[in-house]
């Protein structure tokens, strides 16, 4: 499956994953600390520039991880027009949109087995409690193991609904899927008890 | 134990795949995204610890940079976006949707859609609206009149979570794991 | 108005980066039609092209004068499928319910598509099936319910993806017998030639296109002989596209 992880390699890639999370902890006190537009302003500069540093290509990737928050910037910008209070508005619109980019930021630097490895040292006081970093590891693989399996079979209940339906289908496929997700479930738990289980 | 972990790990991917695959149909025609539904689902089939582990598992790939999220999205971005309550909200809905099916003894499609109505929309809005508020700037009761917005599709989805279930455990008894 | 039958002239289908089937051009009228060829020759997108489930990037395709991808409410009183694995077919849980189902989406009132259904199981003398639970029901059982759930809609042609794949010797034999005794035209696809012996008409396709056309006394050996060649050759360690 593939991540969000940019390919247009930047030196920022090279930082260590834990340094670049403790920073994207801070920025994103602070950006929520400050409320002058000007402070936010230069804040969503600084986080542009960082993009913009690494290449045209790579700041579009950027920009394309934020279309998702257009119905937001809608929705605030229309509000504070109609409310007049413009200043809140743009400040809040450059705080949300550099928190987000900021996010992203280390989301396109860094590789999933990077983030993985932090994500393992942060779990492990909970090993105790039955989740070692070896089971957190096998669940992630088996996760993305088997997105590609369920959509073909989603697609292949989705076909057989529409061999007899010219509707798009309806909330009733959910359940054969539902069961067949069941299903696996038991043969992969079987699987790995047979390859000596996960102790 | 290892059927715990499968059964975490393949809902988990149910949940991804839920926000991949083309929108269900209502009976009027109208499309929803199936994704909350799926959460819903992890709480009422798998139980309170269960359901609520899948949605972890979901998130911790999420944050990892997988875009499973319905539109593609994923990666830290969204965890410190306008979504990032719901987000945080999600695995204890499952989990309350979960408690409210395993520790009840109504009618089990009954149990499930109260399942996912006191969680996918009681819990679930208690951190989602805050989170907006927070980042859209606004105070708790405007950022409580847009999230307004969302609950007659959630509501939908809470009555088909219960459908859902209750088709699983018509289809065959037992495999509804939080009243096994 | 068009011909009878399947008209297939140029049908071609590729996906990004891959071309998938070209230059097909048959027009099928027998009643019983074979499509044989290995995993992956192309014969499940045929019959996708076939059932209107996805529409040509190249050439057309016709069924009974019709579109298959164009008009889908038409086409789904016309042609019936049946798929290989059941649990990936059936949706309800009761038997009456999944043959009710396409009756009622064609537009039949709940009612009417339950009379219609206990017909089928009926004429087929499983009437007492009727209040039974899919899931009581054995894989063979499941596919026969299948079977009688596109049957209900009464369609002139229908398209077998391996009908037999997952199931043990007898029930193949019971299943083909059943099949045999449809007045429907049949079009089944399948990597296994032993159950296309009394086909009229075989289509083989290798890597996306049609290699040889006729009559299944003609072209099972043929097929037998390449498959066995191929199997004796190959080391199959090429990774595919």
């Amino acid at each position: 499956m593939l991540t969000l992880t940019s390919p247009i390699e930047t030196p920022l890639h090279r930082l260590p994953a834990g340094a670049k999370l403790a920073a994207l902890c801070v920025t994103t006190v602070a950006l929520f600390a400050l409320t002058s537009p000007l402070a936010l302003g230069t804040a969503l500069a600084v986080v542009a520039a960082l993009y913009l540093a690494n290449g045209r290509a790579f700041a579009l990737q950027g920009l394309r991880l934020l279309r998702p928050l257009w119905p937001f910037v809608l929705v605030v910008a229309l509000w504070h027009l109609w409310t007049g209070a413009l200043a809140d508005g743009a400040a809040t619109l450059m705080r949300m949109i550099a928190a987000v980019a900021a996010a992203n930021l280390v989301t396109l630097t860094t590789r999933l087995s990077d983030l993985m490895a932090v994500l393992e040292r942060l779990t492990a006081p909970l090993a105790r409690l039955g989740l070692s970093p070896r089971t957190l590891s096998l669940a992630v693989a088996l996760v993305i193991r088997f997105v590609p399996v369920l959509l073909d079979r989603q697609a292949r209940l989705s076909e057989a609904w529409s061999a007899r339906s010219p509707r798009r289908p309806g909330w009733r496929l959910l359940v054969p899927a539902t069961l067949a997700t069941l299903d696996d479930a038991d043969r992969v738990a079987e699987a790995l008890r047979a390859r000596g289980g996960i102790g | 134990m290892e059927r715990n972990l499968t059964h975490i790990a393949l809902f988990a991917a149910l949940i991804a795949i839920l926000g991949l695959v083309p929108k269900i149909d209502l009976a009027g025609g109208v499309p929803i995204t199936a994704q909350s539904l799926g959460i819903m689902l992890c709480g009422t089939v798998l139980g309170a610890k269960r359901g609520a582990l899948a949605v972890l598992l979901f998130l911790a790939l999420v944050v990892l940079g997988l875009p499973l999220l319905s539109g593609g999205r994923g990666g830290l971005g969204v965890f410190t976006g306008p979504s990032v309550g719901y987000l945080v909200g999600f695995p204890l809905a499952a989990f309350t949707a979960g408690w409210v099916v395993e520790r009840t003894t109504l009618p089990l499609g009954i149990a499930a859609t109260a399942g996912a109505v006191i969680g996918g929309i009681g819990v679930l809005y208690l951190f989602g609206i805050p989170g907006m508020a927070l980042v859209l700037g606004k105070s708790l009761p405007e950022a409580a009149f847009l999230g307004m917005a969302f609950l007659p599709g959630d509501l939908i989805k809470a009555v088909l979570a219960g459908l859902i279930t209750r088709g699983l455990a018509q289809m065959r008894p037992g495999s509804v794991l939080s009243r096994a | 108005m068009g011909q009878s039958g399947i008209l297939i002239e140029g049908l071609g289908y590729e996906v990004p980066g891959r071309r998938i089937l070209s230059g097909l051009s048959a027009h099928l009228t027998e009643r019983r039609i074979g499509i044989v060829g290995r995993n992956g020759s192309g014969k499940t997108t045929l019959l996708r092209l076939i059932a209107g489930l996805i529409a040509p990037t190249q050439g057309t395709i016709e069924v009974e004068g019709m579109n298959p991808a164009g008009d889908r409410k038409a086409m789904l009183a016309r042609l019936g499928i049946l798929f290989q694995n059941p649990d990936h077919q059936i949706i309800f849980p009761t038997v009456l319910e999944e043959i009710s189902f396409g009756l009622a989406q064609l537009g039949h009132p709940r009612p009417e598509a339950e009379t219609r259904a206990r017909a089928v199981l009926a004429a087929h003398g499983r009437a007492h099936w009727e209040g039974a639970r899919v899931e009581t029901l054995s894989q063979g059982q499941r596919q026969v319910l299948c079977l009688l759930s596109v049957l209900a809609m009464q369609p002139a042609t229908i398209l077998l993806d391996e009908p037999f794949a997952a199931l043990d010797l007898p029930t193949r034999a019971r299943l083909h017998r059943l099949f045999d005794a449809l007045p429907q035209r049949l079009v089944t696809i399948t990597h296994d030639p032993a159950t296309l012996e009394d086909a009229d008409r075989i289509l083989w396709l290798e890597d996306g296109q049609l290699v040889a056309d006729g009559p299944a006394p003609e072209i099972l050996p043929l097929f037998r002989t390449e498959m066995a060649r191929i199997g004796a050759a190959d080391a199959d360690t090429d990774l595919p596209h």
